[in-house]
């Protein structure tokens, strides 16, 4: 069933994850690489959700936070950056040598391919079939026989490998703004964002900034969630933040470094998560101990300088039927005139 | 004699001639990136670099974090999804493609998933990202190796490259004809596939480095060109261009997030935070 289209739907992260995440249903990350939606996963965190299985299509530090607060118990994703080199480390590493996490793995394409079938309402999609020369095709994790299966296509009696489709439960999601129906804009490195948004049952949004209903009508092709599918809108400036989000700010190097090195170890890992995620009620609290501790002017070296995409002209030739003189612009009568020709031609039913 | 380099550099400059101008290229995370802009800049100024992120046809101009970075350019020319970014790929209109290793085997069969059993991994690797479907239909693809390490058997086939050897690959029917990977490239030389055999031999190695020094590494009896050359010394225009572009890279990653640290700590110790 569709949400509603022009509902206010602004919330806190707070309200927004204790309403629509729900212990033990399928939560997918919308973000892709960049702009990940940090404090929809901190929140996450502090409310000690648990049970997910996870869907990350390539795991920066929200699968590793996430891993680290003991809220996933499988993930579904393709690739997971480590924390420590060589060494290994990181939550991720940690969970499954202790056996508290299950990871099915897949390829970039496949994954997405999941989230497209599911976005469309199809029950499965092709992917290519190189796939099948190599381990992730031959070794299942907790899918079994579904992680993959081979169809023959009925047109050219080629041997197809397909993907099941998934539609998870809740996706959250961070974009640069969106209006407070939920209308949510996003540009840059598109990634696999919209699909993940679109494949999932519920969809909570977080943005840069909320903006005027008349602000994305004016440029919907940067819309790639519509109102209807959403069910929260968050405004959460540096929402993202230790990464970057296009045209706000850059990643921050340093802080990500520091994450990393922290994470590679279980105790380092711990007092990161006390300091900057449990210890912060919300971004505003961990924008304000990130300033204190390291200086505001550390955010504003990140912060994005302009650099507008040239506007798209939405304009047309007219805007009503009528001409400037009142006679429609086809016809060349007046409305009088139209409507003396409808009874004179006996159109009228009185 | 040029001016001294460093490891990084030499290898984001050989890694960078493996471009030719006017094709598609597809750019992995770290050294390849670096290599796609001086390949751009000095050597193929009509090549199209792109990312599976869907950035497709940009000009880098800081060093990239990672391959959804639209951060690194002023735009680009076309914003396109992940998913079209595969299927241009599997339609055959990437001719290059450029991939990180973990494990290689002889013919080329990558593994950056697992050390050890799968179901109960002794280290366990970033997984596959987008190298299985790359590596699969890009027109070829050239491989970098920092930390990886040859081997005998994979722990887990990730990635194929040549699978069995000889004309395995294309029998298979899976993958375009003649596709698959084209170059190696270690910190100790230049690696090439055998016209028939598909199994690596030693094409170059990098100065100061003796065969011996490769063999080392690889456990089987690894085969060396008749035409083993050294690899090129970069010009002063190469150096410059990586140093100005990728500073970070240049220096290493481990010893730039070292200075990184050091200089905000000194940074905050200065305004009294810390």
């Amino acid at each position: 069933m569709a949400n509603n289209n022009n509902e206010n739907k602004v919330m806190s992260a707070r309200e927004a994850i204790s309403r629509f995440v729900v212990d033990g249903e399928e939560l997918i990350i919308g973000n892709y690489t960049v702009g990940t939606c940090c404090e929809f996963v901190y929140e996450i965190c502090r409310q000690e959700k648990k049970g997910f299985t996870l869907y990350s299509q390539s795991g920066i530090l929200d699968v590793d936070v996430l891993v680290n607060a003991g809220c996933v118990d499988r993930l579904v994703s393709t690739y997971v950056l480590r924390s420590g080199g060589k060494k290994g480390g990181g939550a991720v590493q940690r969970a499954m040598q202790a056996g508290t996490l299950e990871w099915e793995d897949y390829t970039n394409f496949n994954y997405n391919a999941r989230l497209v079938a599911g976005m469309h309402g199809f029950s499965f999609m092709q992917v290519f079939e190189g796939v099948m020369a190599t381990d992730l095709f031959t070794k299942r994790g907790f899918m079994g026989e579904d992680k993959y299966r081979v169809i023959t296509c009925p047109y050219t009696g080629k041997k197809v490998l397909t993907v099941p489709a998934v539609n998870p439960d809740t996706c959250i999601i961070h974009v640069q703004r969106a209006d407070r129906y939920g209308n949510a804009q996003y540009w840059g490195s598109m990634g696999s964002v919209a699909a993940a948004a679109l494949c999932s049952k519920k969809i909570i949004v977080s943005c840069e900034e909320i903006v005027e209903h008349d602000v994305i009508q004016a440029s919907p092709h940067f819309t790639i969630i519509p109102a209807y599918r959403v069910n929260a809108v968050v405004e959460v400036p540096w929402g993202a933040h230790p990464t970057e989000v296009l045209g706000y700010y850059n990643m921050d190097r340093f802080f990500y470094g520091m994450f990393m090195q922290e994470n590679a170890t279980a105790d380092g890992a711990k007092a990161w998560m006390d300091e900057w995620v449990y210890g912060c009620e919300d971004r505003e609290a961990y924008l304000d101990h990130y300033a204190n501790k390291f200086g505001l002017g550390m955010l504003d070296n990140i912060r994005a300088k302009a650099f507008y995409s040239t506007p798209a002209n939405y304009g047309s030739a007219f805007t009503s039927a009528w001409d400037e003189n009142g006679k429609e612009r086809a016809m060349g009568i007046t409305l009088k005139e139209m409507e003396k020709t409808m009874k004179e031609r006996g159109m009228l039913y009185e | 004699m040029s001016k001294g380099y460093t490891l990084n550099e030499l290898l984001v400059i050989t890694c960078a001639k493996e471009i030719n101008d006017y094709e598609n290229v597809i750019l992995g995370v770290g050294l390849p990136t670096a290599a796609g802009a001086l390949a751009k800049a000095l050597y193929a100024p009509h090549a199209s670099l792109m990312m599976e992120s869907g950035i497709i046809d940009f000009e880098p101009l800081v060093s990239l974090n990672h391959i959804a970075d639209a951060h690194s350019c002023r735009g680009f020319s076309c914003a396109t999804d992940l998913f079209s970014a595969f299927t241009m790929t599997y339609r055959g209109f990437v001719d290059v493609c450029f991939l990180g290793v973990g494990q290689i085997d002889k013919y080329g069969n990558l593994n950056t998933t697992c050390i050890g059993d799968y179901y109960n991994p002794t280290l366990r690797l970033p997984g596959s990202g987008g190298a299985a479907d790359f590596i699969s239909y890009a027109g070829h693809t050239v491989l970098t190796m920092l930390g990886g390490e040859f081997v005998e058997k994979l722990d887990y086939l990730t990635s194929p490259g040549h699978l069995t050897g000889g004309n395995s690959r294309n029998d298979s029917g899976l993958f375009p004809q003649d596709s698959g990977p084209s170059m190696l490239l270690t910190t100790k030389g230049v690696f090439r596939f055998d016209a028939e055999t598909k199994e690596l031999y030693l094409a170059q190695i990098h100065p100061g480095i003796t065969v011996d020094d490769v063999r080392n590494d690889v456990p089987w009896d690894l085969k060396v060109s008749p035409e083993l050359s050294e690899t090129e010394r970069p010009t002063d225009r190469e150096i410059d261009f990586v140093r100005q572009f990728a500073p970070t890279i240049s220096m290493g990653r481990e010893v730039a997030t070292e200075l990184t640290i050091d200089s905000v700590v000194k940074r905050a110790q200065q305004r009294g935070k810390m």
